[in-house]
């Protein structure tokens, strides 16, 4: 009995051990990424171009996808607060309803998960690629920090391209969830009532909300996606492996930051 | 008399095996000056040294100290180590293709990191010295789209970009050396008028006893250490 006890105590300290370690390290890189990216010096032209392609890929290629999402999103909150709503005799209280769930919780959130699955997979895969095939190594060798070259455009342009998809899926989702309404005869409100409501409901926390909820977890889901790919040794097999977990750990910090985010501003 | 300090240094260099090589080095000393160029045989059953990756502060010695331009590797800054990688020419004997960029994305990404050239001078000077290694003009498209021996060839004009104080060229004639000696021995006749000192390594005793390559110094690789054999 003491043995087993004395085993899994063995094992939980291990683990624990194991994962302050990897938050020190996480904590270092992101430091020293944020450090490096204020010096102009490191924006050469070959780290700008790196960062418009991923800018290109994480953002503008995710448009249709965040829009088509954003208005089905839209369309299914909006009206069912209006419906429901409007059975309590609560209409009016339709703006900051939508400000809390679309605004505060589900943009800044759907957009992180968009950009993980679409970009940090492809991110983690292609750096884990360019790791065992001795790729990184050919960039050192010609003077390319690998954290100025690969990860620091990799992660911010995520972080940009967030933003902006979290902004993007918020209009959607509110405009076209409206329209939707009444195109199909849900709403009773004119688009100015609508609107005011909304503007009303949105308070500078709220904005501040937004922002924090879309760059820090995208800050967070690059640089993981990132160090998962160049972590990646000597065999291909450990790409898959090491792809997964920096999905599973970007999808965790996304959550973990949201939630702390909305205790701390709304608790 | 104050001599210059020799561009590339290695005094007692020993390094450890990893998986990456075939043999760890030991007691490694030689001092490459300007226009100087080192010829080094491998050993057939050990090609695979961090003799390239030690040379351009890659690989932390064990023992000893690697110097370019006078500095050891492992008192300079990452930034300061980067900008003096920039000043390296090197053509790789594995791979060495960055795969989402296409071969002229290659060529040119060093210099266009490390310094303000515009990009018509530096694909024009490409082109001229893609010419002169048999090549009809800049390799364009995936490097996976290229035969091995014209991606060697692109990679001896990548290596010769911008002027480099020292080029490392790592086993550059394997399965090309009638296409590829001639217009490498005269590029590098050049370079080295210029003042660029050059370590080759080669298995090729077809390279080491060519009489046009002129080497200052040549050596001989067994096991993990380095024999000088005389001129």
């Amino acid at each position: 009995m003491f043995l087993i006890a004395r085993t899994a105590c063995s094992r939980v300290g291990k683990v624990t051990w194991h994962r302050w370690h990897e938050l020190q390290r996480l904590a270092a890189i992101l430091g020293t990424l944020l450090w490096v990216s204020l010096w102009p010096r490191h924006w050469r032209r070959t780290v700008r171009q790196v960062f418009a392609r991923q800018l290109l890929f994480t953002g503008v290629e995710s448009v249709w996808f965040t829009v088509v999402l954003g208005l089905l999103v839209g369309m299914a909150v909006v009206m069912q607060a209006h419906v429901w709503l409007g059975k309590v005799g609560l209409s009016p209280m339709a703006g900051p309803l939508l400000v809390v769930v679309v605004a505060r919780e589900l943009g800044p959130v759907l957009a992180n998960i968009i950009v993980i699955v679409r970009s940090g997979s492809a991110m983690a895969t292609e750096l884990g690629l360019m790791k065992v095939r001795g790729e990184v190594r050919v960039l050192e060798a010609q003077g390319l920090d690998p954290l100025v070259y690969l990860v620091m455009p990799r992660a911010l342009a995520m972080v940009i391209a967030t933003f902006g998809l979290a902004i993007l899926f918020i209009a959607v989702a509110f405009l076209g969830g409206y329209f939707l309404g009444r195109f199909t005869g849900g709403f009773h409100v004119d688009t100015g009532t609508f609107l005011r409501s909304l503007f009303r409901a949105m308070q500078p926390v709220d904005l501040l909300n937004v922002v924090v909820k879309s760059v820090l977890p995208a800050l967070l889901s690059g640089v993981l996606c990132c160090t998962a790919g160049l972590d990646a040794q000597s065999r291909v097999t450990q790409i898959p492996a090491a792809t997964k977990a920096a999905l599973g750990q970007s999808l965790a910090a996304l959550f973990l930051v949201a939630a702390l985010v909305s205790l701390i501003t709304y608790a | 008399m104050h001599l210059p300090a020799p561009i590339l240094a290695f005094e007692d260099v020993a390094i450890e095996s990893n998986p990456q090589y075939e043999s760890a080095i030991w007691n490694i000393s030689f001092a490459l000056g300007p226009g100087e160029l080192l010829l080094v045989l491998l050993d057939r059953e050990h090609r695979l040294l961090p003799l390239a990756d030690a040379a351009a502060g890659l690989e932390r010695p064990l023992e000893g100290r690697v110097r370019f331009g006078g500095r050891d590797w492992q008192t300079l800054s990452a930034d300061d180590a980067a900008a003096e990688r920039g000043r390296i020419g090197r053509t790789f004997a594995e791979g060495g293709w960055v795969s989402n960029l296409d071969v002229e994305e290659n060529i040119i990404l060093a210099q266009r990191h490390h310094t303000q050239r515009s990009e018509t001078e530096l694909l024009d000077e490409a082109a001229t010295l893609a010419r002169q290694f048999g090549l009809p003009g800049l390799p364009v498209g995936n490097p996976s789209a290229y035969r091995r021996q014209d991606l060697q060839k692109a990679g001896c004009v990548r290596a010769c970009l911008g002027e480099p104080v020292l080029l490392i060229v790592e086993r550059p004639t394997e399965d090309v050396y009638a296409d590829l000696i001639a217009p490498l021995v005269n590029v590098l006749l050049a370079a080295r008028r210029r003042g660029t000192a050059v370590l080759w390594t080669t298995t090729d005793l077809s390279v080491w006893d060519d009489p046009g390559l002129r080497p200052t110094a040549r050596c001989r690789m067994f096991g993990s250490r380095l024999h000088m054999v005389p001129n």
